[in-house]
Parts: C-alpha cells; structure tokens; sequence
C-alpha cells in the first residue's frame, strides 16, 4: 500500500470531519493505485459526517478524488446505497425481489408502513424512519428478509416486523445488531449462521470496519 | 462429497476462525503451491480442474486464466456482487469460510503473477465484509499476505471494496468500472478484462464460489476435481434453493442428479400440501421449467442449456400452483428494469417499457394487444428471442428481463388472458 | 491513421476498402453507406450505447449483430445492413427512444436538423404503442449563461457529457441516476461554465441543448449559411456562418483536420452578436468641436485626404490590420507605403513578438505535428484562456496521443492536468528558468530527459504581456538543438501572420520578405517607397506624443488598451494633429480619432487569412454590412484617388491576384484554389514547390531576469473586456470580476485576505482590486487579469508593488 499524503487543499476539504474519518479517508486513498476508487468508500464516509451524501459531501469527496462535484454526483446516483436526501436514524428495508414476494413479503412491507406511518420510499416518525422496499439481498432462502440499517433479519412475518418497528421506535437501540433482531424478530434462515457477533450498525451506513458504521464490541 | 463446505458443517461456531482453519488444513495449499509447485503448476492444476466460473457465465477458470495479457501490473479481482435474485451462496461462504476464499485468492494470484487483488463485495453484505476483512487482516498477521509471503519472494496485497447497491456490478466490467470510481457501466467487449480491465490493465474476474474451489484443488490436484461429476460439469458446486419449497437452502451438489431430485429430495417437496407449479432453475433471468417437461432434465449446466435454460448462478426458485404467475413475471421485470444501467436504448426504455405493461395489466387495465406487445418488445432487446438469448444490448440484464415475459407466454397465456379479460377494445 | 494498412471489407455486397482497425460506420461512411447512429462521433470515442448502427456482421458461426461504431473491421469482414434483422433492430430503437420523447418538433430548435427526426423518418416505425404516461422533466432549465438544457428531448446518448470530460477537459455536465431514471444534469450551483459549452449543443443529436444567442431565433430550412474561419484567436477554426434575413444567427465549427478538427470555443461561436450591434458605426463621423457628428463619406474621405496632403508622408504612421483579412491589410500597407509614401507601419502593439520571429521561424510546427510530437513544450499564455482551440489540440495529444506535456507558467494553466511536468515561475526570472531547464538542473532534470525524446513540439510566447518578448526566441533557440525540434509561435489577433505576411511591420514586405532584400523588386511594382528607417508601434506613439509624427491612420485596433503603456498610447492619440481610424465601433482609442470611419467586417467581406501556422484559409460574404458601412479596400482605393493617387484596389479579388503575384510565399495562393479540393482544408505556406525567402534563426539573448518585491504576471482571460466581446451581449455577461491574485502566504505578509482590497502600483499606472487566493503562484508572484475595465491604467510592468488599499 502506498503512503498518502494530503495537500493543504485537501485536508482543509475534511477538517470538520472527525478524526478517525480523517484518518480513514487517508488510508482509503492509499489502498488503490488510483485514487478515483475510494469514491465508493469516501462516500460511505461522508455519510457517516454528515448524515447522507450531501452537495458539501460530494464537493469533498470530489477534491479527495480528484474529480468535479458533477462526477461524483454521478457516480453517488447511480448506487441506490448512497442517500442524497436526510434519512431516518433506522433505514428500514423489506426485500420484495421474486422470492420474497413469493413468501409474502408485499404483506410484511405493508405492515412496516403501517405501524411506522411512514410509506415506502418516504422518511418519517420525527426522523426516526426511512421505509423502501428493495431488491433482492441474498437471504432468498430466508424470506422474507428484512434490513436494519443493513443488517439482516430473515424469515420475518407481518406481526414480527409490527413488532420490530415498536422496538426500534420504542427503545431506539444505538447499535442494530443483525443476531438480535434476528432472534427477536426473525424466523427461518437461509442458512446456519454459526457463531454469533456482537456488532452491529450505528448509522444506516454498512456495518464494515473500515469505512461503516460499527458499532458494539470491536471485532 | 463436501469441498467447499465440509468445515462450516463440521465446525458450526468457528469454521471462520483462522485457528480452526488451520487446524483443518487451511494454509497447506498456499505451502505447497508457493514453496512445492510453483506459479505455472498452481495454474496448470486449475486448468486441469475444468473448474467452471461460479458466478452464472460458466465459463472455464483456467482458459479465462489462459488470456491473460503479459503487461504488468495484472490485477485479480474477486466477483463477491452476489445480486442475482434466488442467489445467496456466496454469502454463505464469505461469512462462514472466508480464509478458504483468501487462500484462493494468493493461490490464483501467485499463479498469475498478481500483487494486488480485490474483492468486491455488495455493499448489502456488511456482515460477510466483515468477516472477510477479519480474514484477511489475519492472512496478514501470519504472514499470507503482504510481502514475500512464506519466504517465496511473492508480495500480495489484498483490498476489499464493498458495493454501493447496484445489481448491474455483478457484470464484470461493470464492478471494474464501479472499483476504478465510476459509474457501474458494462464496458463493450472486446477488449475483455483479461486484456484490458481494471485501470486499462490485464485483468482476471472469478466469481467467490469459483476461487474457494483453489485450495483443494491444489491440494488434490486438477484431475481429482475434474473427476468429479458429469465431464462438463465437473465439480461440486453450490445451489440456492428457495420459494415455495420445504427446505430452502444452499447445498453443496455433484451436478447431474435429475430436477425432480433438487426440488423433491434435497428441498423436502412444496410445503402445504401443494403442486409445483413451475421453477426457475438458475437464478431469476433463467427461463422457467415446468413439471410437466422438466422434472427428469438432469441438472447439468448443458441439459439446462439445452432444454431452454441455464444452471447460472444456481439459484432454484421454486413456485407452486397457488402462484400468480402474471404478478411473479412482473417482479421479476420490475427487478431487471430497476437495475438496468441506462446506457444501452432499448434495455433503458424497453425493460420499463414492459414493467408498466404488466403493472398496467396485473392492477386490471390490461388490453389483449398488450400480449403481441410485450412479446415484440422483448424481441426488441432479445432478437428472435431464442436460446441462449441474442441481444441488441451491451450486456445480457436487457435479455434477461425478456425471460420471465416468454416464459409467462409460453407456459401460462391463459393466466394472461384471464387476467386481462373482456377489455373492450 | 493515414500509414495503416487497408483492408477489404464487404457491405451489402459492395467491396470497399478502410484502414485495418478503423470503425466499421466509418469506413462504411468513407466509402458512402450511411449507417445512422446518435451517439457516435467520429471525434470521440466509441461507447456504442444508443445502439442505433447494429448491423449483422457474418461471422463463423452465422450473422452477428453488432454496433458498427465499435466493432472493427478485418479483412475480409462481411456485412449486412438492410437485413430483416437489422431493420427491426433500428425500428426497435427508435421506437424505444420516441415512447419518453415529447414530439414538440414544432416548437424545437432542433427541427428540421435533428437526426432523429431524420431516422424516424427514414428507419422508424409508422406509429407509436406507447400508451403510458411520458417521463416529465421541468423543461427547459438554464444550465449556463449560455445553454439550456431540455431534457425530456434527451435521448441520453452521452455526446455532451463525453465532450466535457474527454475533449475539453471540464467535466461539468454528467449523467445523474440510473436505468430509466438516467438524466444529464450539472452539479447544483455549478453551471455549466465551459469554455466550449457550444459545443455541445452543436453535437446533440436532438433539441435538448439549445443555445440562448440562437433559440427561437430561425428555422433550419431558412437559414443561408457559408464556410469561413474564425478570427478570435489565429488558429484558422472553420466555422460556417449562417444568416437569417440578412442577419448572421449562428455559427458551427466545421471539421477541419488539421485545425479545430470541428470544435470552437464559445467565443468563435457567440461573438457573432457584436456584428449586429446596435453600437456599430454606421456612418462616417468627424468630430467637431470635441464631438462627433455624422458625415457622408465623401466629406469624410474629402477632410482626410486634404489633411494628408497637407502632410509629408513620413510624418504620418499606421497601426492595425491584424483582425482584417489578408486582402485588407495588402490594401492598408500599399496605401500607406504608395500613397501616404510612410514607412512606419505596425501591425502589433508590442504586445505580440519581434514580426521575423512570428513569420520566419525555423523549423516551424504545424498544428497536426502536435498528433506525433513525443514531447510537447508549452511556454506560453494559459491557451486555455488564450487559445482555446489550439487548447484542445494540445490537450488530446497529451491525453490520448501519449505526449509528454511540459508546462512551463507562472501559475496554474487550464492543461496542468495533462501535463506530466508543470514548472512555476515567478514573472521576470523567466530567463534563470529557461537557463536550468537546458541545464537539466536538479528540480528539471525529469523535463529536461523527455525533451531529449523527439519530435519535439515547442508552443512559444508570452506567457504574459509583461513578460520581455525576447525570452520566447530564447527557448526556441533552444528548442531547435533538440531531436526533431519544432516551434509554434504564438501571437494574438485573428490574422496577425496574415497582417504581418502583407507587410504591416516596419521591417517586412509582402509576401514574408524583409524590407532590405525586397525593397528594389517592389519599387519595380509599386513604383518608389519610403527609404527612411521605421518605427514600431512603440515608436510610432512616441513619435506622435512628441510631436515628430503628425498623422495616426488606425485599422481595426485599440493602442489605449491593448499597448502595455495605456498612457503612451492616450497621449500619442491625443497629440496626434490628425488620427483616422477604420473600425465598427467607438472604442477606447477611435473616441480620440478625428475622423472614424465605418467598415464592413466579419461575414460581410470576402477574402482571406493566415492563422499561426501559415496556413491560409478563404473567409467569405454573407449579410451586407449595416448603413454606410464600405469594405476597406474601397474606402482606401476611394481615399487614393481623393489623394491623386490610384491604390488599384477595385475589388477584394484583384487584391488577391495583386498579393499572388507579388508576395512572394503566396505564389500560387489563390481563391480558386482555397475554395475547391485539397485547399478547403487550407494551404500551408510555402505551398508545395514554394519557397520562402525569410528564414528566422532564434538566438537566446542572454536576458537577465527582472528582480523587484512583487512580480507582475498579467495574463489574458478569455472574456476580456475587448470591444467585440463587450458587444456581443451573451458574452459581456461572462467576463470576470478583476482581482489581484496572490498566494496565502503573501496575502498574511501583506494583512490581506480573499475578498480584501488591494492596491496594485506599477510604472505606469495603479488599481484597486479585490483580493483572490491561489496557492499555484509562487511567493511574490502577482497575478492581474490583462485587458478588463479595472486593471487596464496597470500597463505591462514586471514589477509592482502590492499594499492594502484604502478600503480595507
């Protein structure tokens, strides 16, 4: 991995963003032998600073990158994972892809739009949801699957999902852990998970050490 | 016979441990390929294997490996976009033998004089990333990656990339474009990656399940793996199974053994005391099979291939009779329609073209003219719409939404036609 | 591409020939098989995303169909375009794009020229089966000063956002979201402020760019057009120029392969506005009492000539020419030298370099030599700002030929982005740079390898008008020691070679002699001519302020802004016991003249121009000038005979016989052979089997570097505040703001901050302008923008002194 430095430009770009973002970003950019690669990563991060991908999000993800804001607009739009609007605290996902479907899953989106008041493809509750349905997320043989801030509940029906949007909205968890939610609100999995890990999602940003949000014991 | 997933079954709470995949023989291929072999032995046993790509091409592992180009730097990057609808094996492998997967990695990398290689994982997959990059960050610590791994004299580094939400990625110079920063675009081929892939670079793209095959295949040699199973399927390799199935799953399979076998054997039948209706053998953009034709199709990648449809990524779905047939061809196109890049005309428009038509007709505004159309319009992207499918399109995502539509046609017009009823037009 | 080898192919049955590896759409053009296609451009790219030209190529194992725009041919290749399947593939596509497409062709500026209409007509289906709702966009959206875009006409073919990133380097305008969802959209609050932004509605396929100037402004099919060349910088761009009702509404580029290859920069496209001014002069003026009144020409031409008569001829002097055409400026130097019997004539202001250099200079570069060159050296004005055209020339050898660009610039240029060495330095130790550099010392040492790897193309001039003219012949003296060496002098205004070709120096005849070899042979043409040493343009205004010269007859120019000595040059003016000027507008230096007098210009004359390279090109008459307005010549050969003199000027063609025979490198040079053939493209000089007899040999001078506290670099931006632009309404709004630029440091020092005012003092005059942070200029290095409003009493000083102005 090569060393990084930043020019003045670019640490002037980042400075309100916390420290180990700070850090991250530069360990990011010397992961690739192009720095236009950790768009993709510098975008998760700019999320986690500044809630979702915001115009100043792209304007300093573009100057670390070496791209215009345009470009990196273009590039944020084209991933459904990168919000540009504000998000909930709890980004509710409900796989409905043909498998899910199959095993009701238009009946558990419409109960999480129900108890949570919130449409699908909407933000509510005082910011605490975001509700989409999405499309498939490999748990096909769990379904239907449910997302918390990406983090995965499978073989969830109606009443159960009724039941996770009050926990969520009830005890506003800081961590979202996927073995929790599963064991509280899931059903069948897709397959043996094994053993369970402790950790979990902060923000509806992936839970992936080097640029997510996790959270709860460290890995 | 078990390769890829004996230790997760064996170890249930810590096959994705360092410690026990080195108890159970982790790391020994990566000794004998570096130390014993050498780089062209590691590349001769793959070839050998006739190991197929996993990830729904089927194209053989090692004449893919053949066309690498000689400029350097070359790059391996590892396909870990699993989106194909039906799909979660890989997932499974990620979260619960990832050493295996990294071992391949420095195996395939070593054998084609790669130093660095990436492995792009959906970005849906935060749990499996995790437990990748725990792998690799203790690969790291003992001394399997880095620089002169094993006292070889070769350097490996290895970076994780994860996904933003893009189907489109798992195409492989569309997940090259996403890892150089862009757009997930398909790139028009020729050049193929192996000659010109990620930054413009020779470049090799295999599939997670394809390189966790490495390690015993070099342990075990090429032809060991290779005797496995039918001749052009050689191999185990993993299906996901799921729908309206007793037992949805992923298992680990020597190809050849009849559908009826998959759906009845290993899924345990339709639950509820119900009929199979139809199932879609290889992944949401195969062409359906029904019961009435299909049952006693060997599962082969060439008996599906010629029957119409394809092994893909091995993903079964499986639908009974109290499926609505008009609104599960629907979700399928509306997936396709969704994930569509936008470059390409007639897959942009025409994929969404047919999503609202079947919308318009499963909400009760259906017209009989619309049969002729959606057929037309599929012909559009698909020329003929023959098997395997023509397109007019860059990549095959703009065929792949015709699928569910003919099969939809093929099979069940008349649920078509119920639907749509007396539309006074 | 030229030297590949040839292939042969067979489409439709046909056999023809192209290039190995060349597009199969191209070669089918070449050999005239149309295939209609939207997002291809044969200057781009192929990404063969509308999939528009799919064609079934037989291969091995039966016909395949594929995009003609990416698939390359092979010999032997076999084709099909008409079948059975490709039909209803082009169908298909047509239909697919017409479903979202909002058919309002009546009201599109596009209509009657878009080339989906055409294909709809020509390949597409007879109706729609579209029945759902159309996708609406707010319609149309300004992303520019200049162009809006409308994009439920897009038919998303990628052609305005590849411009952007791949050709002028500005990636402001980019696809946004996905699948059916795809628009092209800036980025919020950042415009679409290119250069070439004009482009890109030239390009697009339908009407979702239009450009403001010409929106609503005529119909396609009403439209008269000719092909000419733009004269805002000398790159010779081709452009067609096209009129409506007597008045021009628009111009394109034109392909053109050794020049601008059919790109232009907003300013070739848009300056055409000034044309119709409601400020030009369309009448005679002599000023009376301090104010101008209107006059007839003939009492105009009357006043003149009886001052002139008045006058011995070596007391009169003229400036200008060099936005004239070649025949016009013949005409000026003639009437001066045979009538006015003077030799002190200047085409250049100073501001430009020594006249032999520019038109001498050997081995000299073409433009296409930049598509070889190993090594470009780039020791000139930012051309992004100066030269835009020869810009993009520049930047695609750099980005996609593989030539080692240095850059050698006080501070950041448009291309330093390409650019594999950027070497900065501080205004007046340009000589110091240019002495290390050849030295290969330690901090060069990297540029100074790749200029040993040829052929090397050296672009020379002054990287500002501060800058001494003498370090641009120091580098190419250096220049022509390296392997396959090549230079490209740079000058501004349109026809400035072709100016200087007629003779407009104090030291040059026609035809690119100098004055000393070639005076005898004129004399045997044009009967005697002035034998006195000339002045320069320096000296010519010197001359006037202090009283040696009496008369200043000005073509065309603007010494009160564009001499590095505005004060000289208002002085001189107003000394001057008579000044005449030609022009189309009052402009800084006409408000002094005592007579002015209105001439036809761009579009309204025909005739021709040289650009950089000596290569000379036909402009040519579409709309009559406005009121009184008369051609040059004319008013020139009507103000000979009013001097009882005979110019021998009836025409602007017998100018062009009279410069054929007489000006030496123009042998052979003849309208006929510019507008017919191989010379549309232009003809270089010396044409084939010509010769010319001024061959320059640049010698390093030896200049000693300039020390002062704060280093003046005075750089031209392209929206300056020139007369033209100033009246072409679309472009005045673009000019910016003057500022003084310093780097941050330097603004601590002097307790100043971004937005601050400042004091700028030098020589000659002093300025107060805000302050703007750029941290690509050295420690005491000041940046002005040359040629705006504020800046203009600044004058070319290297050095000047910053201080907070009184307002901070």
């Amino acid at each position: 991995m090569k060393e990084v430095v930043l020019t003045a430009k670019e640490a002037t770009a980042i400075e309100g963003w916390s420290k180990p973002s700070q850090q991250r970003s530069v360990e990011i950019l010397s992961r690739y032998p192009d720095k236009r690669s950790a768009v993709m990563p510098l975008l998760y991060i700019s999320m986690i600073e500044n809630g979702y991908v915001t115009e100043d999000g792209m304007r300093q993800v573009g100057l670390l990158t070496g791209l215009s804001p345009a470009q990196v607009q273009s590039v944020a739009s084209f991933y459904t994972m990168y919000k540009r609007e504000p998000i909930g605290d709890y980004l509710v996902g409900v796989c409905t892809s043909i498998s899910c479907f199959l095993l009701g899953a238009d009946d558990v989106l419409a109960a999480i739009e129900d108890e949570s008041g919130v449409p699908d493809g909407e933000s509510g509750g005082d910011g605490t949801f975001s509700i989409e349905h999405v499309e498939c997320n490999g748990a096909c043989g769990g379904a239907p699957v449910v997302l918390v801030n990406w983090e995965m509940i499978e073989g969830v029906t109606p009443e159960k999902a009724r039941e996770l949007v009050r926990w969520l909205r009830d005890g506003r968890p800081d961590v979202v852990n996927t073995e929790e939610m599963q064991r509280l609100f899931g059903g069948k999995r897709a397959f043996d998970w094994g053993v369970k890990e402790p950790v979990g999602a902060i923000l509806p940003v992936p839970a992936f050490g080097p640029y997510g949000s996790v959270g709860g014991e460290a890995t | 016979m078990k390769i890829l997933t004996e230790r997760m079954e064996a170890h249930r709470t810590d096959s994705h441990t360092i410690e026990r995949y080195e108890a159970t023989g982790g790391y020994t291929a990566l000794r004998k390929g570096l130390l014993e072999l050498g780089a062209e032995a590691v590349a001769a046993e793959v070839k050998a294997s006739n190991l197929r790509g996993r990830g729904g091409a089927n194209f053989p592992a090692g004449v893919k490996w053949g066309f690498l180009a000689p400029a350097k730097p070359a790059y391996l990057v590892v396909n870990g976009d699993e989106s194909e609808p039906g799909t979660f094996k890989d997932r499974q492998l990620l979260e619960r033998d990832p050493h295996q997967l990294v071992e391949g990695v420095i195996l395939s990398s070593f054998a084609l004089d790669v130093h660095h290689a990436f492995i792009y994982i959906r970005g849906e997959y935060p749990k499996p990333a995790r437990r990748l990059q725990d792998a690799v960050d203790e690969a790291y610590e003992k001394g399997y990656l880095g620089s002169d791994i094993l006292g070889s004299g070769f350097d490996l580094d290895v970076t994780i990339h994860l996904g933003g939400g893009a189907y489109i990625c798992g195409e492989e110079s569309a997940l090259l474009n996403s890892l150089e920063g862009r757009r997930g675009e398909p790139r028009i081929k020729p050049p193929f990656p192996a000659i010109e892939g990620l930054y413009s670079k020779p470049t090799i793209v295999n599939n997670v399940e394809t390189l966790s095959n490495v390690p015993w295949i070099v342990n075990n040699g090429g032809v060991a793996y290779a005797r496995i199973g039918p001749d052009t399927s050689a191999g185990t390799r993993m299906i996901s199974l799921s729908g309206h199935v007793e037992n949805p799953g992923n298992y680990e399979i020597v190809m050849g053994m009849p559908w009826r076998e998959i759906i009845y054997g290993l899924g345990g039948g339709i639950p509820g005391g119900r009929e199979l209706k139809a199932w879609i053998p290889g992944g949401s953009s195969a062409p359906w099979f029904v019961p009435a034709e299909h049952l006693d199709v060997p599962a082969t990648i060439d008996d599906t291939d010629s029957n119409g449809s394809m092994m893909g990524s091995g993903a079964i779905i499986v639908m009974d009779d109290s499926t609505d047939m008009v609104k599960a061809a629907h979700r399928i196109v509306r997936f396709y329609s969704h994930e569509s890049c936008g470059q390409c005309t007639p897959c942009r428009e025409g994929t969404t073209w047919l999503e609202r038509i079947l919308y318009r007709i499963v909400s009760g505004q259906g017209r009989h003219a619309d049969i002729e159309l959606l057929l037309d319009i599929s012909d559009g992207i698909s020329p003929g719409l023959t098997w395997p499918p023509l397109m007019t399109t860059i990549c095959p995502l703009g065929p792949s939404a015709t699928a569910p539509v003919v099969s939809l046609m093929q099979y069940f017009r008349h649920e078509v036609e119920a639907m749509i009823g007396d539309d006074d037009g | 591409m030229a030297d590949r080898e040839l292939v042969t192919i067979t489409i439709d049955g046909v056999e023809m020939q192209g290039p190995a590896g060349e597009v199969l759409i191209k070669v089918a053009e070449d050999n005239g098989n149309f295939i209609p296609r939207f997002c291809w451009h044969p200057r781009m790219k192929p990404v063969g995303m509308c999939r528009m030209c799919l064609v079934e190529v037989i291969g091995p194992r039966g016909p395949m169909l594929l995009p003609s725009c990416t698939t390359r041919v092979t010999d032997g290749m076999e084709v099909d375009t008409q079948s059975t399947v490709v039909k209803k593939a082009q169908e298909g596509v047509l239909e697919y794009l017409l479903i979202n497409h909002p058919l309002d062709c009546p009201i599109c500026d596009k209509g009657g020229e878009c080339p989906l209409q055409d294909h709809t007509m020509a390949y597409g289906p007879g109706e729609s089966r579209f029945v759902e709702e159309k996708r609406h966009y707010e319609k149309p959206i300004p992303i520019s000063e200049l162009v809006l875009l409308d994009r439920e006409r897009c038919i998303l073919c990628a052609r305005c956002t590849r411009f952007s990133e791949e050709i002028s380097g500005d990636p402001l305008i980019e696809f946004k979201d996905r699948g059916n969802a795809v628009q092209v959209i800036t980025f919020p609050d950042e415009p679409f402020a290119s250069y070439f932004s004009g482009n890109t509605v030239q390009i697009c396929p339908v009407g979702a760019l239009t450009a403001t100037p010409y929106r609503f402004k005529a119909r396609p099919w009403d439209l008269e057009a000719v092909e000419s060349v733009s004269l805002v910088d000398s790159v010779g761009s081709k452009v067609s120029v096209q009129s409506s009702q007597n008045s021009v509404v628009r111009i394109d580029g034109i392909d053109n392969e050794p020049t601008n290859q059919g790109w232009l920069s907003d300013k070739d496209r848009f300056i055409f506005e000034s044309i119709h001014s409601d400020n030009r002069l369309t009448t005679p003026l002599i000023k009376q009492d301090g104010k101008f009144v209107e006059t007839g020409w003939g009492e105009a031409l009357d006043y003149v000539a009886e001052k002139l008569s008045d006058m011995t001829g070596e007391v009169v002097a003229g400036l200008g020419g060099a936005n004239n055409t070649n025949e016009e400026a013949f005409a000026f130097g003639k009437f001066l030298r045979t009538i006015v019997v003077t030799p002190h004539i200047d085409a250049q202001l100073d501001d430009g370099l020594d006249p032999h250099f520019l038109v001498g200079v050997t081995p000299r570069a073409a433009i296409p030599d930049l598509e070889t060159a190993k090594t470009i050296l780039l020791w000139a004005g930012d051309l992004k700002e100066e030269y835009p055209v020869l810009y993009l020339r520049v930047r695609r050898a750099a980005a996609e030929l593989g030539a080692k660009l240095i850059v050698v610039h006080p501070r950041a240029t448009g291309l330093d982005d390409v650019a594999a060495h950027k070497i900065r330095y501080r205004p007046g130790r340009g000589p110091d740079v240019l002495r290390e550099l050849r030295g290969g010392a330690e901090d060069y040492a990297e540029a100074r390898s790749a200029l040993d790897e040829g052929p090397v193309v050296a672009i020379v001039g002054r990287t500002g008008l501060a800058e001494n003219p003498r370090l641009a012949e120091g580098v190419a003296a250096f220049v022509r020691d390296l392997p396959g060496g090549k230079i490209l002098p740079l000058a501004r205004r349109g026809n400035i070679v072709g100016a200087l070709d007629m003779g407009l120096a104090p030291t040059l005849l026609p035809g690119r002699v100098s004055e000393t070899s070639a005076h005898d042979l004129l004399e045997a043409e044009w009967g005697p001519l002035p034998e006195s040493r000339a002045l320069d343009a320096t000296g010519i205004l010197e001359g006037l302020r202090d009283g040696e010269l009496e008369a200043l007859i000005m073509l065309g120019v603007d010494p009160v802004r564009d001499h590095p000595e505005p004060q000289l040059a208002r002085s001189a003016l107003e000394s001057a016991q008579l000044v005449v000027a030609f022009d189309h507008f009052l402009s800084d230096s006409t408000q002094l003249a005592d007579v002015v007098l209105p001439v036809e210009g761009f579009a309204e004359v025909e005739g021709t121009v040289t650009n950089i390279e000596g290569r000379v090109q036909k402009v040519n008459r579409l709309v009559p000038g406005p009121g009184q307005t008369r051609p040059v010549w004319s008013a020139l050969d009507d103000l000979a005979r009013r001097m009882g003199g005979d110019l021998g000027a009836p025409s602007a063609a017998a100018l062009a016989k009279e410069i054929e025979r007489v000006a030496p490198v123009y042998h052979g040079v003849t309208w006929d052979a510019l507008d017919w053939g191989e010379g549309r493209e232009g003809l270089l000089l010396p044409i084939e089997d010509g010769v010319q007899h001024l061959e320059y040999i640049p010698v390093d001078d030896g200049l000693a570097p300039v020390n002062a506290r704060y280093g003046l670099h005075l750089g031209r931006v392209l929206y300056d505040d020139g007369v033209r632009t100033r009246m072409s309404p679309s472009l005045a709004a673009l000019a910016p703001e003057a500022k003084v630029y310093l780097n941050s440091t330097d603004a601590k020092v002097l307790g100043l901050e971004e937005g601050a005012v400042a004091t700028v003092e030098s020589a000659y005059g002093s300025a107060e302008l805000p302050v703007a942070i750029d941290e690509s200029l050295g420690r005491t290095t000041v940046y002005v923008p040359a040629n705006l409003a504020a800046t203009a009493e600044l004058g070319a000083a290297v050095a000047v002194v910053v201080s907070k102005g009184e307002a901070s």
